[in-house]
């Protein structure tokens, strides 16, 4: 049947010619040109924001300043402390202050230079840690120490377990902001008709954007329309709500027309990015290589709204502990303003930033204590029945297995070396004081706690099934997936169904694509809604096939007894139904106690590793992956295909945060924020060898796995790294200069 | 002036725009994409006498009367070019916003050389970015497209 198989994505044709509907070919009747003008200064009070001249120039239409703007018209997940655009102050460069809708982009432009603004600059602060101390500037009023969250964890008696320990580790891993870049930019499209909106946005969660965009303008959210066509590439930096609001407000003042804004990649800087860290991790350990206790305390920087974050960061506690058994854990994860661009999911949200931390600690202890880095991991991973620091019992962990699976793809024998491989190469990687050396990794992360997804089936009048599901199609085949398990649990060829959303207006709710909760989530309410539609089909049919209906199954579109069947579309027109709807859904409500961090963190635990070899040249620092094999916990698989290229796809996306990506701004000006100056990895950057593995398990519970093969990059390359020359990095990304200036000063010691 | 897309002749107002705003804009050839608009990502690739370029670098001006080609103009009769055909059968995309720009250089990189080393594939290809990571098997594709001749 259908799952299982890798049947290539339901639209492959039209991506191979060009012909996908992205937000940027989107083009509506009299569409009007969206520009944003942006804050220069990364913080100051906004004295004077003038369009007069602006307006002047031909082809203008409209524009949106801070005075348009109503009471509410400030949003976020949990605070709402930001702006439509900016109103009084600015803090961040690149806050939106004011919006043009023009008939031209060059009107646009052009336009954009003639608003005058005048700032009085404020005092600012980029540093979460400088953020958090005495005197800093604060940013908003009612936090006055910058700090908007504060999640806690508290499980055992930390002194005791602590004095217990033979030794005790303190180490501190720190990660930069960075960016998701995506190569669609953020693009969105609104059209106001005095009463209703219409948004087209590339967005991963349209109910997450209908919401704010009711509570923003105080519609009632059925009023609003949000519509998601295939997305070219999210990451998690087009999750939660990003332009839509500003897009949206410059829409009511269009006099009807569509007005459709297309970010500039220096935009996409500043409009979202991953969260930097300070993760300080403390550690008591015995001889025997048994843990006592672990205290975690991170510093995120959140930027100068909260965003996303008040999620992010009680989800990033949780997933800063890391799957060993440690009988003590306190963890304190700080959210905390500073004067940059709002920090939002970065694919393996928080994982990322948390695992290159206690996977890195793991290398560093067993190095110390003597272990073998393998073996003291397997010595120590949770396995199904145990107790996490949340005081979960944990249910169907696979962590031994990844890793098994991991470190094996490294023992596989090793081709020979290709005969053609360039000279250049092995200059630049293979001189007389390169170094091999082996790494490894593991990551524990969970998904939404609370969630819910809704499916609709109809059954046409010809027998062919539409799903309407709020999926967002991402380029991660979340379409083609839903279509498998609709085949295979409806028993309907997949040639008959065909797919429609997210459209608010036609497909039901889902409460976002993220976390790697579609596969599992909607999956699910796919499932419910082919049980419930099933059911019909047997109900409708037993007396025409005059067969009990526990007798009967669905087979390619019929319903089937021993010796007689009936098509879809026939039981249809026998019964006089011209079509046939059944809807199905599927929910978690779990959480944590806010103040203890115990409880339920996750209905299903998200599972990986990697295992790294590297190549260290220690004359130039330039390290080379000679192979990288990485393994993920799929419950049960869906579409292999489909299922390597998020397995491969974490890994290569995995290498650019590990290696090379870092935002460097300058008094909060990003001073790299292109794709020449920011770089992300490229063909030349896929490890010479790379495999992937997915392990399933006899439960069958299909997981996603969008992320799991992301965090556990970082550190087992920092481990190989250090396996291979004894230098140890903690600080992303691991650059060849920083290798470089480790291995010097540890000659001059 | 004129400008000559898979092999029909267009008359355009250019002005000073780029080559890929006058092939989306005015043409409706939005099959490339501008990813980074610095001639990095290759998401604008189109051919231009069989040589891959960035579209959003080239003045449509300097590709007057020569010979350009997009991913619309590479099926024929309705028929995949057998390069898109191996990038749906290794499964060589994720979010394909990148796919036009690979599978134009691919082509015009067996076009150069029909049997290409991993090596002179990596090479080659450096040039175009995918985000989601399907490098593995663009790799693959590109190999078995060489070995269809």
């Amino acid at each position: 049947m259908a799952i299982g198989e890798s049947i290539p994505m339901l639209d492959s044709v039209a991506r191979v010619t060009g012909a996908v509907d992205y937000m940027v070919n989107l083009r509506l009747p009299n569409m009007l040109f969206g520009k944003i003008v942006r804050s220069q200064s990364p913080h100051a009070e906004l004295l004077k924001v003038d369009a007069t001249n602006a307006l002047h120039v031909p082809g203008v239409v409209a524009i949106l300043t801070g005075e348009d703007l109503g009471a509410n018209a400030f949003y976020g997940a949990a605070i709402k402390d930001q702006g439509v655009v900016a109103v009084d102050r600015v803090r961040y460069v690149g806050e939106p202050i004011a919006a043009i809708a023009a008939e031209s982009s060059e009107a646009a432009e052009q336009a954009a230079l003639l608003i005058d603004i005048e700032y009085e600059e404020l005092p600012s602060v980029f540093e979460a840690k400088e953020a958090i101390q005495p005197g800093a500037p604060a940013l908003h009023m009612k936090f006055q120490n910058n700090i908007f969250k504060h999640a806690k964890l508290r499980h055992g008696d930390m002194e005791a377990a602590f004095a217990e320990a033979d030794e005790i580790f303190e180490d501190t891993f720190t990660s930069p902001v960075a960016q998701q870049a995506s190569l669609e930019p953020h693009v969105a499209a609104a059209q106001w008709d005095g009463t209703r909106f219409t948004i087209w946005t590339a967005a991963q969660a349209p109910f997450t954007v209908r919401k704010a965009l009711s509570e923003v303008f105080d519609i009632p959210p059925e009023a609003i329309r949000v519509i998601v066509p295939p997305v070219g590439g999210a990451y998690g930096g087009k999750g939660h709500i990003r332009i839509e609001p500003l897009v949206a407000a410059m829409a009511r003042k269009t006099n009807g027309r569509p007005v459709k804004f297309v970010l500039s990649r220096a935009e996409e800087f500043v409009t979202v990015t991953k969260h930097a860290a300070s993760i300080t991790l403390k550690t008591g350990v015995k001889r025997d290589g048994t843990f006592t206790a672990r205290q975690v305390t991170i510093y995120w920087n959140g930027g100068a709204y909260a965003d996303v974050s008040p999620m992010l960061v009680p989800a990033g506690m949780v997933r800063s502990v890391g799957p060993y058994r440690i009988p003590a854990v306190h963890v304190d994860s700080y959210g905390v303003y500073t004067n940059l661009p709002p920090a939002g999911a970065y694919r393996g949200a928080m994982s990322s930033q948390t695992t290159w931390a206690y996977e890195s600690q793991m290398d560093i202890i067993a190095r110390r204590m003597g272990w073998d880095p393998l073996e003291f991991r397997m010595k120590n991973l949770l396995v199904s029945g145990e107790h996490f620091a949340t005081g979960e019992e944990l249910q169907d962990v696979h962590f031994m297995e990844c890793l098994e699976a991991a470190a094996k793809g490294l023992d596989l024998p090793r081709p020979p070396l290709r005969a053609e491989r360039s000279t250049r190469v092995i200059e630049a990687g293979r001189g007389p004081k390169s170094k091999r050396g082996r790494g490894y990794g593991v990551m524990m992360k969970s998904t939404l706690a609370t969630s819910k997804s809704q499916a609709r089936l109809k059954l046409e009048e010809d027998g062919t099934v539409t799903l309407y599901t709020s999926t967002v199609e991402m380029g991660q085949g979340g379409h083609t997936t839903m279509a498998q398990i609709t085949s295979e649990t409806l028993g309907i060829p997949l040639s008959a169904i065909k797919i429609i959303g997210p459209d608010t207006a036609l497909t039901p709710f889902d409460s976002t694509t993220s976390a790697s909760r579609s596969t599992s989530s909607m999956g699910n309410a796919v499932i419910a809604a082919c049980v419930i539609m099933k059911k019909r089909l047997f109900d409708l049919s037993a007396p025409l096939l005059e067969t009990p209906i526990n007798e009967l199954q669905t087979e390619n579109g019929f319903v089937v007894a021993n010796e007689v069947s009936i098509s879809f579309a026939d039981v249809l027109r026998r019964n006089d139904l011209q079509t046939l709807e059944e809807s199905g859904e599927y929910s978690t409500s779990l959480g944590i106690d806010p103040e203890t961090g115990q409880g339920v963190a996750t209905p299903h635990w998200h599972q990986g590793a990697g295992a790294a070899e590297v190549e260290v040249d220690t004359e130039t620092g330039r390290i080379t992956i000679l192979r990288y094999a990485a393994a993920s916990f799929a419950g049960r698989v869906v579409n292999p295909r489909l299922a390597q290229l998020q397995n491969d796809g974490n890994v290569i996306f995995g290498l650019g945060p590990a290696l090379m990506e870092e935002i460097v701004y300058d008094g909060g000006q990003a001073t790299n924020p292109n794709l020449a100056d920011y770089a992300i990895p490229s063909i030349r950057d896929l490890p010479e060898e790379l495999t992937s593995v997915c392990i399933e398990s006899e439960k069958g519970e299909m997981h996603g796995i969008g992320e799991m093969t992301l965090p556990p990059v970082a550190p087992a390359i920092a481990n190989a790294i250090e396996a291979a020359v004894g230098v140890r990095i903690k600080d992303l990304p691991i650059t060849a200069e920083k290798i470089l200036r480790a291995l010097r000063e540890r000659s001059e010691q | 002036m004129n400008l000559n897309v898979n092999g029909k002749r267009y008359e355009v107002q250019a002005g000073t725009r780029t080559l890929l705003e006058v092939l989306r804009e005015d043409l409706g050839f939005v099959g490339s994409k501008e990813g980074c608009g610095v001639g990095m990502c290759g998401a604008c690739t189109v051919l231009v006498d069989g040589k891959p370029i960035s579209g959003c670098l080239m003045l449509a001006e300097q590709a007057a009367n020569r010979k350009i080609l997009t991913i619309e103009g590479l099926a024929t009769n309705g028929q995949l070019h057998p390069v898109q055909q191996t990038f749906i059968d290794e499964g060589a995309f994720q979010c394909a916003y990148c796919t036009p720009g690979f599978i134009l250089s691919t082509v015009a990189l067996l076009k150069e050389n029909a049997d290409p080393s991993e090596e002179e594939i990596r090479e080659y290809l450096s040039g175009n970015l995918c985000r989601c990571g399907s490098y593995r098997n663009i790799v693959k594709a590109v190999i078995a497209s060489s070995k269809r001749g």
